[in-house]
């Protein structure tokens, strides 16, 4: 019967046919399967999209993740973690330091007010200083030279904190007119930073030199009505020192952009520009604020003078270099006239080049399907020598399970292994696997604000209560290391050898007993009749916070402390909890970059409502070692200065350090680097992680192969 | 025919204005803002909450806003707002996505439901019909989510296979052949599970139907005068149970749009259940309205289809 | 007459069993319906258990005791007696379905979780029964009744009026609803003067012309909400509100009364041109006391059915709502939340997907039998003949 026979065929038919394809799929050990270009292409994953594919407007991981492989930066950081360059070949850090000169100074009785005389006052002692050993020695050998600048007179409008605070609790900025009469100025150029040269020269000049310098008679206010403000506006116009560190880059020749555009000066200018430029809303204006100006000496030649020392500004040169012939107003115009928009409004975020960026870096990018994948093809001119992957795709794939089956099937590259799979994934010999550290840490954090947090040795034995080995083993499935200050663990800025707080639940009672902390009838820790009790808090939405929660309140309860918990949603934690200084104590964590600057979270001057230092930490120790940290130019005098820092907020315990993550990523088996000796012959070498754990360093020399690959015995 | 087709052709026009402007009022007067304007979003400035809401038209009054939207939709100018792509763009896109999901599975479902039912229905109280009705009643019931990630399982740790996606990554210059079969692979496993799903339904019907028809006395009739069984129930059975799944297969149209909201999640098809799904999740307001629209339309056009293939298989009906 | 009098009469008359007893001896010989009856019942007996076993402070399966050191455990794993005070023991001190990434008690989830499945179908389904009730009855019913024009115009001015409201624009919505208020009297009064012949105006008679019927206003209403896909419009519902495990009862009932308002309506159309129903009119009972005593006793046969299996779909619903994220909110646990937070373990603890998923099938699988026994058994055209 002809129908009953097309029901049942057609069916099956097209069945058999779909399942024979089977055959011809790939599969993770065949990946070669009728395509043999699967070597030469690199998939890995993300949980999101990227948004905006521009490094000086992009915010999110996805994006900072495309936007590497296709911008350079000036510099970025080899293995040890030390700065190298990229686009610019190498770099020279000077200063200029800047002195007003004290008509009211007095030396030796006379009153110098002459700046040659200064200026012959201190090229002097430096011809007489001989011996070394002496500070002074050092600062007088760093100065280069002495330039004499005249007075001048002018205007100017400067910004002050004003006397009214927006809805933020900042205070609104407020503008005033200012007329000057500069008297004249040293201008000292410096071979190298130096933060305490002011103090050294000091010693020249005549102690109280600058302390006496009547910044306020050379300044008029034209600004109606606020003639208070004088004595505020005045250093702030005519400054008695200033240092002024400079930045040198010497840019690398013959680099080119994706489009064939030769890379120079210009695009380094128009970058930093374009960072600057309000209508473009770039999230990295606060690091290229303390930009003075940026001069283009010759077409490979860039100079960067900062208006005060801020060693992390240097870092910020990672950035990367935007093509200025692609994005200049000229281009914004001509594409704003062709969608029909208003030019004035147009700006960059709105332009193509957003979805189709052009840099100089080693993957070119293809193409962006939204929501699906990103596509980049090896860059064949890379100054520094095309990658061995033909190509790189990124795909989104938003569920974690999903990016597991991809990677078992072959269709991903990599897999960023959770605690819980660690132990399986890593036994699985047909993959790969590296573990580092992450730049992050978890904490409880204490409002020492508070009665209770006031005592040191509260706070010690609050942390020698919990055990955080148990956290680690249980929560974290081992997947972390106990850390003890705040510094990212895999460099030199942080101390290894300060040792964690040992679990020790007797010794933290003596600690408390110590502190006038004694068991009353019910077991509950008791002092002037007040019981022991606190809330402690966290945010919702996070599965470990909350078994960190548990444990803290279970071992605080055991040694006589009534802790009760409260979970609160995220917003409403950061806004009516920690911005506000309202809490006993919190969990949080802090994810953060290498720079050791620390200013946001441990100064001082940090503890007011909406920023960072929100327990409220007060060491003046700490405040002298935090600002000299981010003023220290010199790499080993930084490094010190950390140290230092490290040890006194380990010994204040502000914070229980608890951990920090360990991260860890299977990659196929097969994916291998692919180097080539002097002699032009290729050699292939296992992926090694550098000393900060990092495996993905040498990612333009991986390749895949075919099989499973054989290591030479080394 | 023609008088049925012009007032069915008014009737339904209105009943879409009426769908328009519930579809419409359900997503404004909903709390929760697009992301885009939610104050609490922390990426986003004062003056750029602003200036987004002044792009999406969300300062206006509630008729301004309508009249606008459908003004964009029909020229075809919607935008969508998380990436400012065209919406009809993006939908036509899906569109083709889960339009082989669905002619496989269509065709698959229907073909087979009808031997396999009819199959039960003749041979009642068999072997054959009980364990298929058992079999279509397990396959009713399990959650959709959860066959879906046994298969997977299976197929995964025993072959090593991808099978999420439309196809496998990184094949984009294997040789063509490779390509198609590398997609057609792909369909396999949620083809399998819609088919599943469908048969399993489908023929429950066709059972049903059948039993009402083979009681017939026209069929008594037919099987005594000695013409072959399978002439009797598919020639003559077959086409007088017709009726109810001509009805039927006009509306599976919209299932296009239906899709499988779980499965294309869990298989990350980009068709456009999920579409849906993630723009009510971001309030994306340009395509759940449109998306909705479109489903209203192409139910309407299913219930015309049906409507008219009604009248053409049963001469008994004037409409 | 008495008792033997009656037995004479109906002697040589086959014998005479209710309806129900009928029906019952149909239903027993589906083996596979009665099985289907029976796991309805375990269901029902182990999800008001769970209730109890699981509820108050110090439950006897506790779903919520989070036990940090035993997680993932595979089912019949003892408890860790050494690291687990006697309090947070599970019952007879093994996990009987092991315990999830937080060491809770599976078994104890499974158990908090029937509970919400149970009611939640239930809940919705009865919500949607009653809505299909209602609406079908006054459609089959009063389905010839016309419409008047000023009966439409104040329908939509009040309609008009509440998105007003639900927009904000307040003054706007007072005056629409001070017109329609109006309007409302003044069809009010023309229909007690008209009742009493006292209106001739022909202008105030043309206000009242007869638009559509009852009938094909409910049942556009009916396509109307058929055009929405069923699942997408419970989704954007479900999305939009604040999640909530009565929402989503609510949502789930208000989207699935069509087909039984269908049903309903088809079987009123048949049953008003009966003769009981004619002679009960002409009697002077009531239209009220027609429909609740006599016609709806009749139509109830597929709306026991379609509820059934409005349950078991219900169930399913729930389950797949919870799966993408957008189901009933914690603390209550439902199967499905705790298939899609097991999810995650799919290949390091597999049971926390089996469990869940098989017990949703069984469930659901039974319901979905019963329903195909019962509408066998009470269907009249497979009576033996």
């Amino acid at each position: 019967m002809l129908t009953k026979r097309i029901l049942i065929l057609l069916p099956i038919i097209i069945f058999m046919i779909l399942l024979q394809s089977f055959f011809w799929v790939p599969t993770y050990d065949e990946q070669v399967r009728g395509n043999p270009h699967r070597l030469e292409e690199f998939i890995t994953a993300s949980i999101g999209d990227a948004k905006i594919l521009n490094p000086i407007l992009n915010a999110d991981s996805a994006s900072s993740a495309i936007v590497e492989p296709v911008f350079d930066g000036l510099i970025d950081r080899d293995e040890n973690l030390r700065f190298r360059g990229r686009l610019a070949e190498s770099w020279t850090i000077y200063e200029e330091a800047y002195i007003y000169v004290n008509p009211q100074a007095t030396m030796n009785g006379k009153t110098i007010t002459l700046p040659t005389a200064v200026r012959e006052l201190i090229l002097n002692e430096k011809k007489k200083m001989k011996d070394p050993g002496s500070p002074l020695v050092d600062t007088l050998n760093n100065i280069k030279g002495i330039e004499i600048i005249p007075s001048h007179k002018g205007e100017k409008e400067i910004t002050i904190p004003g006397p009214d605070k927006n809805k933020d609790g900042f205070p609104d900025p407020q503008k005033i007119n200012v007329r000057f009469n500069a008297p004249p100025r040293l201008k000292i150029t410096l071979n190298n930073v130096d933060q305490d040269f002011f103090q050294n020269i000091e010693r020249i000049l005549g102690k109280g030199y600058f302390d006496t310098f009547p910044s306020e008679d050379f300044i008029e206010i034209l600004t109606e009505g606020q003639e208070e403000t004088l004595s505020t506006v005045a250093p702030l116009v005519i400054p008695v020192t200033e240092h002024n560190p400079v930045i040198i880059f010497n840019l690398r020749k013959g680099v080119k952009f994706h489009d064939g555009h030769e890379f120079d000066a210009g695009d380094v200018q128009f970058t930093y520009e374009a960072i600057m430029n309000p209508k473009n809303l770039s999230p990295r204006v606060p690091d290229y604020e303390p930009i003075k100006k940026l001069e283009v000496l010759d077409n490979h030649t860039v100079k960067i003078v900062y208006k005060r020392l801020y060693q992390p500004a240097f870092g910020t040169w990672g950035m990367g270099i935007l093509p200025e012939h692609l994005l200049n107003s000229e281009a914004l115009r001509i594409e704003a006239e062709q969608k029909g928009e208003a030019p004035d409004e147009f700006s960059m975020r709105n332009v193509d080049f957003n979805r189709r960026p052009v840099g100089t870096g080693p993957f070119v990018f293809r193409e962006w399907k939204s929501d699906q994948y990103i596509v980049m093809d090896r860059n064949e001119d890379y100054w520094e020598g095309a990658p061995n992957y033909k190509s790189y795709t990124y795909r989104v794939v938003p569920d974690l399970l999903t990016q597991e089956m991809e990677f078992y099937g072959g269709a991903i590259d990599n897999y960023g292994v959770q605690p819980h799979q660690v132990a399986r994934l890593k036994k699985d010999s047909r993959y790969q696997n590296f573990s580092g550290l992450s730049f992050g840490y978890t904490y409880v954090g204490y409002n020492m604000r508070r009665e209770l947090f006031k005592d040191k040795r509260v706070r010690k034995a609050l942390g020698m209560a919990i055990d955080t080995d148990k956290i680690i083993r249980y929560v974290m499935f081992g997947q972390a290391e106990r850390i003890t200050g705040p510094f990212v663990k895999q460099t030199d800025y942080y101390d290894k050898s300060i040792q964690p707080l040992p679990f020790d639940p007797e010794g933290a009672l003596k600690l408390l007993n110590e502190a006038g902390w004694k068991r009353n009838a019910d077991g509950w820790l008791e002092k002037d009749g007040k019981r022991f009790a606190f809330t402690l808090m966290t945010n919702g939405g996070n599965d470990i916070r909350k078994s960190v929660l548990a444990i803290a309140q279970d071992s605080w309860k055991k040694i006589g402390i009534d802790v009760k918990t409260n979970i609160v949603e995220w917003t409403v934690f950061i806004g009516k909890h920690v911005n506000k200084g309202n809490f006993d104590a919190l969990i949080l964590g802090w994810s953060m970059g290498i720079d050791p600057d620390l200013y946001q979270i441990w100064h001082s001057s940090q503890t007011n409502e909406n920023q960072l230092n929100f327990v409220g930490f007060h060491n003046e120790k700490a405040d002298d070692l935090i600002i000299k940290i981010r003023q220290e130019y010199d790499y080993e005098k930084q490094v010190a200065y950390c140290n230092q820092l490290h040890r006194i907020i380990a010994d204040e315990q502000p914070y229980t350090f608890l951990y920090v993550g360990k991260w860890t990523a299977v990659l196929d088996k097969k994916i291998v680097i692919k180097e080539y000796a002097e002699s032009g012959e290729e050699r292939i070498r296992k992926i090694t992680p550098t000393k900060t754990g990092s495996y993905t360093f040498y990612f333009n020399k991986w390749i895949k192969l075919a099989q499973d690959p054989v290591f030479e015995m080394e | 025919m023609f008088s049925f087709t012009i007032r069915s052709f008014f009737q339904k026009l209105v009943t879409l204005f009426f769908i328009s402007v519930i579809s419409f009022l359900m997503i404004y007067l909903a709390p929760g803002k697009p992301s885009q304007i939610d104050p609490l979003n922390p990426k986003f400035t004062p003056e750029d909450l602003i200036k987004f809401q002044k792009e999406f038209n969300l300062d206006k009054p509630l008729h301004v806003q309508y009249y606008l939207y459908y003004k964009n939709l029909l020229t075809g100018q919607s935008k969508s707002w998380k990436d400012n792509q065209p919406v009809l763009g993006k939908i036509f896109e899906r569109f083709m996505n889960s339009l082989w999901l669905f002619i496989v599975g269509t065709l698959i479902t229907w073909c087979l439901s009808f031997p396999v039912g009819m199959n039960s229905a003749i041979k009642r109280g068999s072997f054959f019909d009980r364990s298929s009705t058992f079999l279509a009643y397990v396959l009713i019931s399990i959650p959709g989510f959860f066959f879906a990630y046994i298969l997977i399982i299976f197929v995964v740790q025993t072959f090593n296979i991808p099978v999420i996606g439309m196809r496998t990554f990184g094949m984009t210059q294997a040789d063509y052949i490779y390509q198609i079969m590398d997609k057609a692979w792909h369909l396999v496993l949620p083809s399998i599970l819609g088919a599943l799903g469908g048969i399993a339904f489908l023929s429950r019907y066709v059972r049903a139907q059948m039993l009402e028809v083979i009681h017939q006395d026209y069929i008594r009739t037919a099987r005594s005068k000695g013409l072959s069984a399978d002439i009797v129930y598919y020639k003559h059975g077959l086409r007088n149970a017709l009726l109810p799944f001509v009805t039927m297969f006009g509306l599976i149209l919209p299932g296009l749009i239906g899709g499988s909201v779980i499965i294309e999640s869990i298989f990350a098809w980009p068709g456009m259940g999920r579409m849906f799904f993630e723009a009510i999740m971001a309030r994306d307001y340009p395509i759940v309205l449109t998306l909705n629209f479109v489903g209203a339309v192409l139910v309407l056009i299913g219930t015309f289809i049906s409507d008219i293939l009604y009248m053409v298989v049963d001469p008994r009906i004037r409409l | 007459m008495n008792n033997q009098d009656i037995k004479e009469l109906h002697q040589g008359l086959s014998e005479e069993v209710s309806r129900f007893t009928e029906s019952w001896r149909i239903f027993k010989k589906n083996r596979m319906a009665l099985w289907g009856l029976v796991i309805f019942i375990v269901f029902f007996v182990v999800a008001v258990s769970g209730l109890f076993l699981t509820g108050g402070d110090t439950p006897i399966l506790d779903p919520a005791k989070v036990r940090l050191s035993e997680k993932l455990l595979k089912p019949l794993t003892p408890v860790d007696s050494e690291m687990i005070n006697p309090e947070d023991w599970p019952i007879f001190g093994i996990y009987l379905l092991g315990t999830d990434d937080l060491g809770r008690d599976v078994f104890a989830r499974m158990m908090q979780g029937a509970w919400v499945s149970l009611t939640v179908g239930f809940v919705a389904v009865g919500i949607s029964v009653l809505i299909g009730i209602i609406l079908g009855g006054i459609a089959g019913y009063y389905g010839t009744l016309r419409i008047k024009f000023m009966d439409v115009l104040w329908l939509i001015l009040f309609s008009v009026s509440l998105i007003f409201l639900a927009s904000g624009q307040n003054d706007l919505a007072m005056n629409s609803f001070l017109i329609t208020i109006l309007l409302i009297l003044f069809s009010s009064i023309y229909y007690v003067l008209s009742a009493k012949g006292r209106v001739n105006v022909s202008v105030v008679k043309l206000l009242f012309f007869n638009t559509f019927t009852v009938d094909t206003l409910i049942m556009r209403f009916v396509d109307i909400m058929l055009c929405f896909p069923t699942f997408f419009l419970i989704l954007t519902i479900i999305a939009i509100l604040p999640p909530s495990i009565y929402n989503i009862m609510i949502v789930i009932g208000l989207t699935s009364w069509m087909g039984t308002t269908r049903f309903v309506r088809a079987e009123f159309l048949t049953l008003r041109e009966q003769d009981f129903v004619s002679s009960a009119r002409v009697m002077g009972i009531s239209d009220l006391s027609i429909i609740f005593r006599h016609m709806i006793p009749n139509a109830i046969a597929p709306v026991l059915v379609s509820a059934t299996i409005g349950i078991a779909g219900a169930i399913l619903t729930e389950a797949g709502l919870s799966f993408l994220g957008i189901g009933v909110p914690p603390p209550h646990a439902t199967w499905g939340n705790i298939f899609s937070d097991g999810k995650r373990f799919l290949f390091d603890a597999p049971w926390l997907t089996v469990i869940p998923g098989l017990t949703i099938l069984v469930v659901v699988l039974s319901f979905n039998l019963f329903g195909e026994g019962l509408r066998d058994a009470l269907n009249p055209k497979l009576r033996k003949r």
